[in-house]
């Protein structure tokens, strides 16, 4: 078997805290590269500056730093906020009018992969309806602009769902070769990480509890992986031996290699707030994932 | 560059019928602003409703009341927000006991999680 296809990227999420608050986008991003790292995503409502609609000379120089850092535009973190308003779901136009937006501003800036995060309208996450009808609208922009839109599996939905087989009929029914799955990693996670830091927040009530999900093995990827054009490498904590307690990577990389996967594995790292500790926790991470890439 | 809380250090003063404080969002991306369902403010135990508050941010100003209808503003995540609360009398100077409550809407968590309310009490200064 050749050796691993893969590439490496960090998505900005992980310096969330930070940004804006010790860190310029400058700074994330030439920490990015500094880690050795070649693809960069973002969220588009986060990094872009007075999104939607950024300064010319700030696309200019979005341009120039990839080009000085030697980096390429991976994948573009978008919303479909379906409670936009009070008292209303947002209507199909407005999911529409969302999504153009966001695929043009992603093509604008080099993207080729737009993940939409769906608003939801049930306890175990079924997707807002608007979610397919809205997207069938957009394929023809989406082919234009050769950007391919991915959908997250993403904790707590698990591989085997009803919303999968939907995305999946969906790319059937319509035979688009721009839509496929992005896969977060935090969908195998061992156990639950209790993130540390930050403002303190309460949903709804406060009387909510966490979801119970099952374990989802590894091999349930093999199901999906050739409609997986994006991978968001989510992690929690990485300890001092390079051990990382909550995801398989080992038993991840390998079903990846043996099925000769192509793209970018994606840090998001999602654990404790603190000033550092994402950039040297994203070390951490590709320090291990280079490491068990060798081995392979 | 803003500070580390939510609520703001810098900000805190006496305006013309009232008193301003700073937020910045506490969240991992900037909104539409329609997705606010407001923020209450208490100082030294006495309350402030949400539709009380005026927010300000960039060169826009607007109530709760204003977010009902469909608008493009947006609340950018390394800008602060600017409240604006009405007081008949000014704050005295010295420390006061602040708490912020700011609720907003997650359309992607099931809606009886919903909203996400931040909650932050702190210390803060009013210097004239």
């Amino acid at each position: 078997m050749s050796a691993p296809a893969w590439e490496y990227g960090v998505s900005l999420y992980s310096y969330t805290g930070e940004f804006g608050v010790t860190k310029t986008l400058d700074d994330v991003i030439e920490d990015v590269a500094d880690l050795g790292a070649t693809g960069l995503e973002i969220l588009g409502e986060a990094h872009v500056e007075d999104y939607p609609n950024p300064p010319a000379a700030w696309v200019d120089a979005w341009f120039a730093r990839n080009e000085r850092l030697g980096l390429t535009p991976t994948c573009y973190g978008s919303w479909i906020d379906t409670r936009r308003f009070p008292g209303r779901d947002i209507t199909e136009d407005e999911a529409v009018e969302q999504l153009e937006l966001d695929l043009r501003l992603a093509a604008t800036l080099g993207f080729r992969y737009l993940r939409p995060k769906l608003g939801v309208v049930t306890a175990d996450l079924e997707p807002h309806p608007v979610w397919e009808t809205a997207t069938e609208r957009v394929l023809e922009l989406a082919a234009e602009k050769d950007v391919v839109i991915c959908p997250e599996i993403h904790w707590p939905s698990v591989i085997r769902s009803k919303v999968v087989d939907d995305y999946l009929a969906f790319i059937d029914r319509t035979g688009t070769e721009h839509f496929g799955l992005l896969m977060d990693t935090g969908v195998f996670q061992k156990s639950m990480h209790g993130r540390r830091g930050g403002t303190p927040m309460r949903m709804g009530n406060g009387g909510g509890r966490p979801p119970i999900t099952p374990v989802v093995p590894v091999s349930d990827l093999e199901d999906v992986l050739d409609k997986v054009v994006h991978v968001q490498a989510k992690f929690y904590c990485v300890d001092d031996d390079l051990q990382d307690h909550y995801i398989p990577w080992a038993e991840f990389l390998e079903v990846l290699h043996r099925r000769e996967w192509r793209g970018y594995l994606s840090s998001e790292y999602e654990g404790d707030y603190a000033t550092g500790r994402a950039a040297d926790q994203l070390r951490r991470q590709h320090a291990l994932l280079r490491s068990l890439s060798a081995t392979l | 560059m803003l500070d580390e809380p939510m609520i703001q250090t810098g900000g805190f003063r006496n305006t013309d019928g009232g008193f301003e404080l700073r937020l910045r969002l506490p969240y991992y991306r900037g909104l539409w602003a329609n997705l606010l369902e407001g923020a209450t403010v208490e100082v030294d135990g006495e309350g402030f409703p949400a539709d009380a508050v005026r927010w300000t941010i960039g060169d826009r100003s607007f109530t709760i009341a204003d977010l009902r209808e469909p608008s493009d503003l947006r609340w950018p995540v390394d800008r602060p927000a600017v409240l604006s609360v009405p007081r008949d009398e000014p704050l005295a100077v010295g420390e006061h006991d602040v708490t912020v409550e700011l609720g907003i809407r997650m359309s992607y968590i099931p809606e009886e999680l919903q909203p996400s309310i931040w909650i932050e009490q702190r210390k803060l200064v009013i210097t004239r």
